[in-house]
């Protein structure tokens, strides 16, 4: 069948442009692949599906980092129904010759855990390697037929809409940008069943049904935490 | 032929394959699981539980070519068990890693661990071993890793996601809601319902949105 060969596409979350600088430029430059910064709760975005975060092997030695890693994959899990964590060797600092880093205890329990939990785990030597293992899931995505697709630009006029849905509980990035492109006003994305959210931000049907749920849920104004005055109310 | 099917592994236990008796993998794992020794497991290194299994892959199988590769694919194809592939990154072997990885995790979906000797694998075991126990035991939710069941009230974000029209604001959105009752409905009011609540200009902005 005949296709245009778009180009792949990855999400890259802004606080990337500090820290995995030569991760974005290889993307760019090496790979061919399409790279929008934008904020994200994860690293990195690669597929409609696929999340993917990017840490030192040195994070992995100590128990305090490992808690703030779990905290972000729960939250990830909330989003996304795949979450791959890349492990990249630490640069060696200016005057250092190698970093040889032991092994811990609390390393081979964070991988035994990881692995348990369904997340992926890849390896990579340096920012280079990781663009590479970001382009490879992003390709091995597009032929699951989960590739990023369309532009991912918001015309100026649409940022109250993404705003919107971004608002909305457990909506990636991702999915809030294919929700603007996807239905013509919020009154139409209100209207939608849950077959047709998934198709239009992409999401899988419990997702889908989970948003859908969200837009129809009776408010009760005394459940809110803390009461707001209603001005002129009774 | 190819044996890669299940096989019941006791509580706590490691079954491994005959050919590692005597190695230094067995006596560093001997002490802290309960390892067995069985003939016949074929493509199977060790089985760390039912549903789960190691296959090694030393310095030695990289360097000698693409026989572990077949094998791997082999144990693919005829097993549903999880098998997770502990390989030997070494200085020699280090440049096979790559492609390694590849073919494992991305071509296969298998999971991939890396170890620099049988020590560091050893040690990598246990932990794994140690989980299961833990899972099987009454802390269930003791990984820390797994996706959590979180049923909270909704109202906060209704209430937010209302304050993303443009316009409205925490008065306006308490007020749209108390009025309509959800999103669905404040989305589907006309301007002529809107506009009580809101007024003229905000009532147009909501029904344009």
């Amino acid at each position: 069948k005949p296709c245009a060969p778009a180009p792949l596409c990855v999400l890259v979350d802004s606080r990337e442009i500090c820290s995995g600088a030569e991760v974005i430029s290889s993307l760019k430059a090496v790979h061919g692949v399409k790279v929008q910064v934008c904020s994200l709760s994860s690293d990195y975005i690669v597929s409609s599906r696929l999340a993917v975060e990017r840490r030192f092997l040195s994070e992995f030695l100590s128990p305090a980092s490992r808690n703030k890693l779990a905290q972000r994959i729960q939250r990830l899990w909330s989003m996304f129904e795949r979450i791959c964590v890349i492990v990249e060797k630490d640069k060696a600092k200016p005057g250092e010759t190698s970093r040889f880093l032991q092994r811990t205890h609390n390393y081979d329990a964070t991988l035994a855990a990881l692995v348990r939990a369904g997340v992926r785990i890849l390896f990579s030597s340096g920012q280079g390697e990781t663009a590479a293992l970001l382009k490879d899931l992003a390709l091995v995505e597009l032929r699951k037929n989960a590739a990023i697709r369309g532009p991912t630009e918001v015309e100026e006029h649409k940022r109250d809409l993404l705003g919107f849905y971004l608002s909305i509980p457990n909506l990636s990035h991702l999915a809030a940008l294919n929700m603007c492109r996807a239905f013509g006003s919020i009154r139409e994305m209100a209207n939608s069943s849950p077959q047709d959210l998934a198709a239009g931000a992409q999401l899988s049907q419990h997702a889908a049904a989970e948003i859908h749920r969200y837009l129809h849920y009776g408010f009760e104004a005394q459940l809110l935490p803390e009461s707001p005055r209603v001005p002129g109310g009774s | 032929p190819v044996t890669a099917g299940s096989i019941v592994v006791p509580f706590g236990h490691v079954i491994g394959n005959e050919k590692w008796r005597g190695s230094e993998i067995a006596q560093k794992l001997q002490g802290k699981v309960r390892l067995v020794f069985e003939d016949g497991l074929g493509l199977v290194d060790f089985h760390l539980s039912n549903r789960t299994c190691i296959l090694y892959i030393s310095e030695a199988d990289l360097v000698a070519g693409d026989e572990f590769k077949r094998r791997l694919v082999r144990f693919r194809n005829a097993s549903s068990l999880g098998g997770i592939v502990i390989v030997e990154r070494t200085q020699i072997s280090d440049q096979y890693f790559l492609a390694v990885q590849k073919l494992v995790v991305l071509e296969l979906g298998m999971v991939l661990l890396p170890v620099a000797n049988q020590g560091e694998a050893s040690q990598l075991i246990t932990q794994l071993v140690s989980f299961y126990v833990r899972e099987q035991s009454k802390e269930q939710s003791s990984n820390p890793f797994l996706r959590k069941q979180r049923s909270q009230l909704a109202e906060p974000a209704v209430f937010r996601t209302v304050q993303q029209i443009p316009g409205v604001g925490k008065t306006k959105a308490l007020l749209l809601l108390q009025q309509f009752g959800s999103i669905h409905r404040i989305c589907n009011a006309s301007v002529k319902e809107l506009e009580p609540v809101v007024g003229q200009a905000v009532a147009q902005q909501i029904h344009s949105f």
